[in-house]
């Protein structure tokens, strides 16, 4: 235990550490002769580092003002309420949510050419399918999430891990949760078909009756499942409370339990799953879209600071080599096998109407079932 | 004498100073013109505040797009409520909604009764505020705090399970989460202040020598409770009960984060329409009005029915 | 004669019995908030294995969480200022008298309590936006005045009905006139009813989230900052903030009543 101690103790030190050690890059005291003003942020908690943030702030004048949410829903809900005039300059959208926040006219395409650091992400992430839409780049991608099979490591072992089938067995009864909506693509992956739905985009009938099936998959299925649910805090409690030992869950509260000592292991099941990233947007309107750049460049600078938003929010970095200012710990909590990373998608946003338009009333049959 | 006593006080000095008189006199002049300045800011108010958010919702609920992306043209429709009575999926977390609703109501009531009835009858007066204050205290702690401690107080290793099973009662831990059974403790949680402040202030104010008249002419404690303490606390009962049935059909956060797979109630399928699928609104809007008629409707015949029982007691 | 004191004890006895069941099951989450705040993991719940004081004197550290705290009691307070008087004023109006409307006025006046949460923010959002209110702490307030004011009228109204009319009668006997009878008999009489309401007032804005997060500006009222935690899992952090902040109120409200008893001595 004593372990344990030392390591929150160590997480809370180095964060501070860090901060004080960030390098601070040259360019950005050269660039923006203390221009002033502000700049204001709606992202999620831990995603702008303390230690960045207080930086960014003496060397450009601009002060942040970062405003918490806990949900891409009420994200879009408050933009579009407060458009055309949004007192938002940078949100926090998913990759794959971008399609609803473009065509609600929410989000300003990003001139990439002012990001001098544009380069210091990954190109998996910057340069993959979802990312480009019209033509432009809508983000700057920050952090990655990706679904996975946890499990409670004392109670389930590594190669039942392996399948979804484990989550939906006699075996495991009553003490398996997930995440319906989530669920209802991998339940279409397991089937053997396109969980983002792009390859029926021509073929409605198709892509209803797949949504159907795992509809009626999850219905079926439905008095082996302990607890639908929403959040990851739920997941965890779960998890805490053995009201569960295994389900499906994102990658970020996951590493939070297993960074705390808990034996939980986690993998991307053979059936495959799916991963999203979040990126930093600049709003339709922005009231201060100039300093908004200059904290989307300040942000990109250096692969450390990805490393401190990846050891406070259990994300996994979209910046080159940031896993090098990682411990052992955080790099178990955040990294898989290559052959399980093998198994990954990304989610797609093109087909979106119609499979939400099909899943949500699914979900909601589920439910009421 | 009654003047003179009066004049020194502060509302005897109000009374006779000029301007306020005047005022007064302009303002009583009829009983008419009585009410309309009793009535304008109460009348103003409901319409503005109470009324005009309902309003826009209302209007939101039956167009065909909101929020109104540019270039996109917003038509009136009925299609949102048409969509309710059209897919039987929703009927069932509705009425779910209404009947659980129900239940946890009339469980408030049985057990905040006596709780409310010990405190305004047979605690003293000085003590009173103390234990109702007592009472108060947790319900400072925001729900989701609260919702948490009731998930390690029930959950599979929580701290029922660990006593059951020190005590030796039990050898593998009782699931009492994710049931109607959690839903139910984490609810009357949340609905027992409301009925409790209105029951106490019914039975506060009851006298007690009522009470002892009529045991001194022989009524048992039932006969007296259901003759004499019911029937003049039916007021608190019915508000307490409008209050809190109206609460619990909006209850979001405890219901999901408590309930189980089969517990969906109707707060979600509304919530579900602003979060998964942004360009719902106004499907969502026609759902919470429709929500709203059927807990008016409810509370209206409920309360309708208890003023007819007390007139009915009265006789 | 000896029966009935035997009876008078008999249901004293079940009574308290219930009456300390009662808070003990209201009490329990309490005690269990208040001790995972002295757990040394990231997650609240058994077993506990090592404890740690750093949770709660992280609190005090935590700048951000004392001005929260701050701003939701201003918030609280002064939304509850607003309701009291709107819903007691209309509860004047709506208690025994008959006019044409009065039902339709009764159900509009509770309307804002039927709405559930999420529907009365956006609502509230949309309207703020129409008449013009920015995002911040007036709209927060405003926001739950409103939404509270059907509580006021309605633990107001109960008391009211059961108000003599025969002493108001005297008092206008004696001349005085409407207002001086209100402020004289009326209000003396209301007051249990009106501080009920206020702490019921309190309560729901103080503890509410979904309108504060929709209404509110840059700056997290006490449940906003909690949900935004909430996100990287339940820890005792989050029991500890809210454990500093119960006890806070509860000082602050002890003092409040000291503060209050002693004004009405001197008058």
């Amino acid at each position: 235990m004593t372990k344990l101690i030392l390591n929150r103790r160590r997480f809370l030190g180095t964060a501070a550490a860090t901060g004080a050690a960030l390098a601070s890059p040259a360019y950005l005291r050269r660039a923006s002769a203390q221009s002033g003003g502000e700049v204001n942020i709606w992202t999620y908690n831990n995603f702008v580092p303390e230690a960045f943030k207080e930086q960014f702030e003496a060397e450009t004048g601009i002060k942040v003002n970062v405003r918490l949410v806990d949900d891409q829903g009420k994200q879009f809900n408050l933009l579009a309420a407060e458009q055309p005039n949004p007192t938002v300059d940078i949100m926090t959208v998913a990759g794959h949510r971008f399609l609803q926040f473009i065509d609600s006219e929410l989000l300003a395409p990003l001139d990439t050419d002012r990001l001098t650091n544009w380069n210091k992400i990954n190109p998996t992430f910057s340069e993959s399918d979802w990312s480009t839409i019209n033509g432009n780049k809508w983000g700057a991608p920050i952090l990655s999430g990706m679904e996975v099979l946890s499990y409670n490591s004392e109670i389930v072992s590594e190669e039942e891990a392996l399948t979804w089938d484990t989550l939906f067995s006699e075996k495991y009864k009553g003490q398996t949760a997930y995440i319906i909506q989530d669920m209802m693509s991998i339940v279409m992956l397991m089937k053997g078909y396109d969980g983002n739905m792009v390859a029926y985009l021509d073929d409605p009938d198709k892509a209803a009756e797949i949504v159907e099936e795992a509809k009626q998959f999850l219905i079926e299925k439905k008095p082996l499942v302990r607890k639908y649910y929403d959040g990851g805090a739920e997941f965890q409690q779960m998890m805490v409370n053995q009201d569960i030992v295994l389900g499906h869950s994102w990658n970020g509260p996951a590493a939070a339990l297993i960074n705390d000592g808990f034996p939980l292991g986690m993998a991307i099941p053979r059936e495959g799953s799916y991963g999203f990233v979040y990126t930093y947007n600049i709003a339709n309107n922005a009231p201060n879209a100039d300093n908004a750049y200059t904290f989307l460049d300040a942000i990109l600078s250096s692969p450390e600071i990805g490393a401190a938003m990846t050891k406070a929010s259990g994300f996994i970095s979209t910046y080159k080599d940031a896993s090098n200012y990682l411990t052992d710990l955080e790099k178990k909590s955040t990294s898989f096998p290559d052959e399980q990373l093998a198994n990954l998608q990304f989610f797609r946003a093109e087909a979106n109407e119609m499979k939400y338009g099909l899943v949500d009333p699914a979900v909601e049959a589920i439910k009421a079932a | 004498m009654a003047e003179e006593t009066s004049d020194r006080t502060f509302w005897g000095r109000l009374a006779s100073w000029g301007p306020y008189h005047a005022m007064m006199r302009l303002a009583t002049a009829s009983p008419r013109r009585q009410f309309v300045v009793l009535a304008a800011f109460p009348i103003l108010w409901i319409l503005t505040q109470h009324l005009g958010p309902m309003l826009q919702m209302l209007r939101v609920s039956l167009t065909d797009a909101y929020p109104v992306a540019p270039g996109v043209e917003q038509h009136f429709t009925l299609e949102n409520y048409a969509r309710f009575f059209g897919d039987s999926i929703f009927w069932m977390p509705f009425f779910r909604t209404l009947i659980f609703a129900g239940v946890f109501t009339f469980c408030t009531l049985i057990i905040t009764y006596p709780v409310a009835y010990f405190l305004a009858r047979h605690v003293s007066r000085k003590n009173q505020m103390l234990f109702l204050l007592l009472l108060l205290i947790p319900f400072w702690v925001g729900e989701i705090v609260r919702t948490y401690a009731i998930m390690i107080l029930l959950g599979n290793t929580g701290a029922v399970n660990l006593a059951l099973k020190t005590l030796g009662l039990i050898d593998r831990p009782i699931p009492f989460m994710y049931t109607s059974f959690s839903m139910g403790v984490g609810i009357v949680y949340l609905t027992a202040l409301y009925m409790l402040l209105p029951l106490y202030s019914a039975l506060e104010k009851l006298p007690k020598s009522m009470n002892e008249a009529a045991a001194d002419l022989g009524a048992g404690a039932w006969t007296r409770f259901r003759r004499v303490s019911l029937p003049l606390t039916i007021e608190g009962i019915s508000s307490g009960c409008t209050l809190v049935f109206l609460i619990s059909t909006g209850f979001y956060a405890t219901p999901v984060l408590l309930g189980g797979p089969s517990t969906t109630v109707f707060a979600e399928t509304i919530a579900g329409f602003f979060h998964v699928a942004g360009d719902e609104w106004p499907t969502g809007a026609a759902f919470a009005t429709i929500m709203f008629m059927a807990a008016l409707i409810i509370t209206t015949v409920f309360q309708k029915l208890m003023n007819a029982l007390r007139k009915g007691e009265k006789k | 004669m000896n029966d009935r004191v035997e009876l008078f004890r008999g249901n004293r006895i079940f009574l308290s019995c219930v009456y300390w069941a009662f808070v003990l099951y209201v009490f329990v989450p309490l005690i269990l908030m208040v001790l995972m705040g002295f757990k040394d993991s990231k997650f609240i719940g058994f077993p506990i294995r090592s404890w740690t004081l750093e949770w709660y004197t992280g609190v005090f550290a935590d700048a951000e969480v004392l001005s929260t705290f701050g701003y939701s009691v201003a918030i609280a307070v002064l939304s509850t200022l607003i309701s009291v008087i709107v819903g007691t004023w209309i509860a004047v109006l709506l208690e025994g008298r008959k006019f044409t409307g009065r039902g339709v006025t009764f159900g509009l006046t509770v309307l804002p309590a039927l709405v559930p949460g999420i529907i009365s923010a956006i609502a509230f959002r949309i309207y703020a936006r129409y008449l013009g209110i920015e995002p911040g702490m007036g709209a927060i307030v405003w926001a739950h005045a409103v939404h509270n004011v059907p509580f006021v009228v309605l633990v107001v109204m109960a008391r009211l009905s059961t108000l003599p009319k025969s002493q108001i009668e005297a008092a206008r006997d004696l001349g005085a006139d409407p207002l001086i009878a209100f402020a004289r008999i009326t209000l003396p009489y209301l007051v249990p009813a009106i501080l009920g309401a206020s702490i019921f007032c309190l309560l729901l804005s103080f503890d509410d989230f979904v309108r504060s997060f929709f209404l509110g500006g840059y700056e997290p009222t006490l449940p906003v900052l909690i949900f935004a935690k909430l996100r990287s899992g339940m820890s005792p952090e989050i029991n500890a903030i809210a454990t500093v902040a119960l006890i806070l109120t509860a000082v602050i409200g002890v003092w409040a009543e000291r503060f209050t008893r002693r004004m009405n001595k001197e008058s």
